[in-house]
């Protein structure tokens, strides 16, 4: 439900079901898919199922051959994706939720959106291999942003809570201090720093530099010679503290699951460990493709073919620094700069050529960071740099890992970033 | 259908009840490289509804299954119910209309095999990979449309409507050694399979621009003045103005409300900034929104001033305006929310040669390769650029990235030329998690007496 502006105005509920379908005929493969199925059993009915395959089948004849092959049962792991008091939670008991977020955020000259969703659901999935699997799963997102407007200075400052169970207190309260203390420090506006200088990304933060990664380590872009990872398996390509995995068994979130869209199993798939880069993510068409096996990361939606997607990605090392910062921004991190930046949010982040790793984004919130303390928020400044050299070395890790949203990271410290007025 | 949607109307027990049903057809065909990536055709239909009961809050359920639709008028009624709201939501007064509105469908591609879908699209994917050895990778995306739709209200609105869409796009990436070049072309149309033919030219003209920015320098970074085409400028006035200029962002939001007075000076006089619904052919125009309020052409800025917004019922309401037509739904799956249609920058005066003329060093940013507004903060990336040396047009620069602030930005638009053109592109907009929805923009050649361009840093980037 939606909290606009301070005001609960809307509840809502949306039911869908749909069926996907793939078929191999005759060396070539086909897709369709379809919400025209039966409410309580998902099947698609009698009338539907024909001109489904018919279109799977059209779709085809004008594929490219594929020795693509079917995954045959194989046990699956257990792994809790569905609670019960997710999924039993009332709508008056959402609105507790956002009703006392409300309470704890807003303050004098600002107002608060807050949006609260629950989803349940079930998935199956099977092949004509024989393997077969489904799972039942609880969603919860909330999410809260907080409107500040003084005469043209606008502030937007927001967090989310997302996991398969309800939010405990702690975890709203985490909300809460998050856009608390990120707003405290942002009442006021000090001039950007310029030059090569040490920059703290938050973990909500750090996408400029995990997206052009995770895009050059999914098995697709080796595929199409457009990774600058895919020649450097078994080499050490990062600073050796950084370490990425994939879990798809992490208990609480939503993303986790026991087998993915393609009933392959789901496991704990490692991409780089200590610096060296270890495999690709992989679904059954790359796979294929790249004469290897897949990592269980197929993904799809109602309409449209599998393609490699990731689970839960999890930044090694990350929240296990041993620094001490107490509860302040940068996980223990500020003490280490003289003067230099807090990273929060980039805009821009995701346009361009991504995966050639150079990135170039003017700052949305950021904070300058003189002698250990942060001295006011920065406008005006844009951060530049090039995510794989600046990964080769690594300043420190916080010691504040968190979740943001399917991503688990704690502040990273990077020397050498490339800060501008403009 | 209609009929069907009326008798469950007649069962609400809500103030105001309305729903929305869509049945839909569309295929899409990708290629990558000379490969097909995919060619599927998809069928999907649902339906939305919408409640509000006296003091309740709104109501809503989206639904895939239309034997449901009986139960979730009920449970929206429910939802309402559950939802207090002091001061009570009010709607905006807005006749009911009856109309059937079957748009001319130019070629229904539900009639075309999807095998001819493949050959068109392999065809233009073809053209750029032609164009040159430096061409490695292409992306080639053909997707259609027609959706039947249905809308009724409790105040006694029917709709119905048949639409097409089509939308064609090719980038082509040119690499030499480490540096890569992207060209793009993209064709949005609310017409059929007859618009996309002959569309050659503009994949091959893609594609070359690819290359010859493989061998174009970065541009130099800092303060000048710029020269955005029309498709930049469309994207400029969408992103760095349109969305504020939705009520929704204002209308219960006090500080914002004085940000966004009307009254309040935005530029020169010579803007003109509006946003037409009922522009004839364009994608974004639509004879009625999501709440059946007819569209219209809505008047945002006037010589400079801030006249008027785009508002949904439920934010003309409480500003005390009239609706305008822009409460738009991507699709059944969503409530309406005020949204844009077609956006642009009314036509000036002069030629392009006119506004170059007395430059002595500036920029020419064209082509849109994505942008993004944050606040009162914006940053676009250009497809390319030309540098503008004394008066004439010079050579060719690449990575022009645009970003500043909105509100200096348009005072700063100083002149605007007289060669108007909407620009027909596909993508969409995309806001509260409903993308991408169609729309467009237009504009002329607009001069920007001075703005920041540029990405790189003039103090060395880490290496």
């Amino acid at each position: 439900m939606a909290f606009e502006w301070g005001r609960l105005k809307a509840a809502g509920v949306a039911e869908e079901a749909g069926v996907n379908v793939r078929v191999r005929h005759r060396g070539r493969v086909g897709v369709a898919g379809t919400t025209a199925v039966a409410e309580t059993t998902g099947v698609a009915t009698d009338d539907v199922g024909a001109p489904l395959l018919d279109r799977a089948l059209a779709s085809a004849a004008l594929g490219e051959e594929l020795d693509l092959a079917f995954p045959a049962q194989a046990p699956l792991p257990g792994v809790a994706t569905f609670f019960d008091r997710a999924a039993d939670a009332s709508l008056d008991d959402l609105i507790g939720i956002g009703r006392s977020l409300l309470e704890q955020l807003e303050r004098e000259g600002c107002r608060v959106n807050v949006t609260i969703e629950r989803e349940a659901a079930e998935t199956r999935v099977a092949n004509t291999a024989g393997a077969a699997g489904a799972y039942r799963s609880t969603a919860i997102g909330v999410s809260a942003e907080l409107w500040r407007i003084a005469g043209d200075d606008v502030l937007a400052i927001g967090d989310t809570y997302e996991g398969a169970d309800l939010p405990s207190d702690d975890a709203l309260a985490a909300l809460v201090r998050s856009v608390n203390l990120r707003l405290e420090h942002a009442l006021r506006v000090v001039a950007p720093p310029e030059g090569a200088l040490p920059v703290i990304f938050t973990p909500l933060g750090l996408s400029a530099l995990m997206l052009p990664v995770t895009q050059a380590l999914s098995g697709k872009a080796v595929l199409q010679g457009i990774s600058p990872l895919a020649a450097r398996v078994g080499e050490p390509v990062f600073d050796g503290r950084f370490s990425l995995t994939d879990d798809p068994l992490l208990v609480g979130r939503a993303a986790s699951r026991p087998l993915d869209d393609e009933c392959v199993h789901s496991r704990t798939t490692c991409l780089v460990e200590r610096g060296v880069v270890q495999q690709f993510i992989y679904d059954l068409e790359t796979a294929t493709r790249a004469r290897t096996h897949s990592t269980g990361h197929g993904q799809r939606s109602v309409f449209g073919k599998p393609v490699p997607g990731y689970t839960n990605i999890v930044l090694g090392d990350a929240g296990r620094g041993t620094r001490d910062g107490g509860d302040d921004l940068g996980g223990g991190l500020l003490r280490d700069v003289k003067d230099g930046l807090l990273v929060d949010e980039l805009i821009g982040v995701g346009q361009g050529n991504v995966i050639g790793g150079a990135f170039s984004h003017p700052v949305a919130l950021a904070y300058r960071v003189e002698r250990g303390t942060i001295s006011g928020r920065v406008k005006d400044a844009a951060v530049a740099g090039n995510a794989y050299d600046l990964w080769k070395r690594v300043g420190d890790f916080g010691n504040d890992g968190r979740w943001a949203g399917a991503r688990y990271t704690a502040s990273v410290l990077l020397d050498g970033v490339s800060v501008a007025r403009r | 259908m209609i009929d069907r949607l009326t008798a469950a109307l007649g069962r609400s027990r809500a103030d105001y009840t309305e729903i929305r049903v869509e049945r839909s057809w569309s295929t899409a065909v990708t290629f990558r490289g000379p490969r097909l990536e995919s060619a599927t055709a998809s069928e999907d239909q649902g339906g939305f509804v919408r409640a509000l009961t006296a003091g309740g809050g709104w109501g809503v359920a989206s639904f895939t299954s239309l034997d449901r639709l009986e139960a979730m008028v009920a449970r929206a009624v429910e939802l309402s119910r559950a939802v207090r709201v002091t001061p009570p939501i009010r709607l905006a007064d807005v006749a009911p209309h009856r109309a059937e509105a079957i748009l001319d469908l130019d070629g229904d591609v539900r009639g075309v095999p999807i095998a001819e879908k493949k050959r068109l699209l392999e065809a233009y994917n073809g053209e750029l990979l032609a164009v040159s050895d430096r061409v490695v990778d292409t992306l080639a995306s053909y997707r259609d449309e027609v959706s039947d739709y249905w809308y009724v209200n409790s105040e006694g609105s029917a709709l119905h409507e048949l639409r097409p869409e089509v939308t064609l796009s090719g980038t082509a990436v040119a690499r030499r050694d480490g540096t890569i070049e992207k060209g793009l072309e993209s064709i949005g149309l609310r017409r059929g399979w007859s618009s996309v033919q002959d569309k050659a030219v503009g994949f091959r003209e893609a594609a070359e621009r690819a290359v010859q920015l493989l061998d174009a320098p970065m541009v130099t970074g800092g303060a000048y003045p710029v020269i955005l085409d029309p498709e930049l400028a469309g994207v400029f006035i969408h992103e760095a103005f349109g969305h504020l200029s939705e009520a929704d962002f204002v209308y219960e939001n006090p500080q914002a409300r004085e940000m966004m007075t009307l009254g309040r000076r935005f530029g020169k006089p010579g803007l003109n900034v509006g946003d037409n619904g009922a522009a004839p052919g364009l994608r974004g125009t639509l004879p009625f929104d999501d709440e059946g309020t007819p569209t219209q052409d809505t008047p945002l800025i006037k010589e400079g001033i801030l006249v008027g917004r785009l508002h949904s019922r439920e934010t003309a309401a409480t500003m005390g305006e009239r609706a305008t037509g822009n409460a738009r739904a991507i699709s059944f799956r969503h409530p309406p929310i005020v949204r844009m249609t077609n956006t642009y920058i009314a036509n000036g005066r002069g030629s392009f040669e006119d506004l170059i003329r007395d430059v002595k060093l500036g920029v020419y940013a064209c082509g849109a390769f994505g942008g993004q507004t944050l606040l009162e903060n914006f940053s676009f990336t250009a497809a390319y650029g030309r540098m503008i040396r004394d008066g004439q047009l010079a050579e060719l620069v690449k990575d022009v990235v645009l970003a500043g602030n909105l509100f200096q930005t348009l005072d700063r638009i100083d002149h605007i030329a007289g060669d108007f053109r909407w620009n027909q592109m596909g993508g969409g907009c995309g806001k509260g998690g409903q993308a991408p929805l169609p729309v467009t923009e237009g504009a002329p050649h607009v001069r920007i007496e001075e703005a920041l361009v540029g990405g790189d840093v003039p103090s060395g980037s880490a290496t």
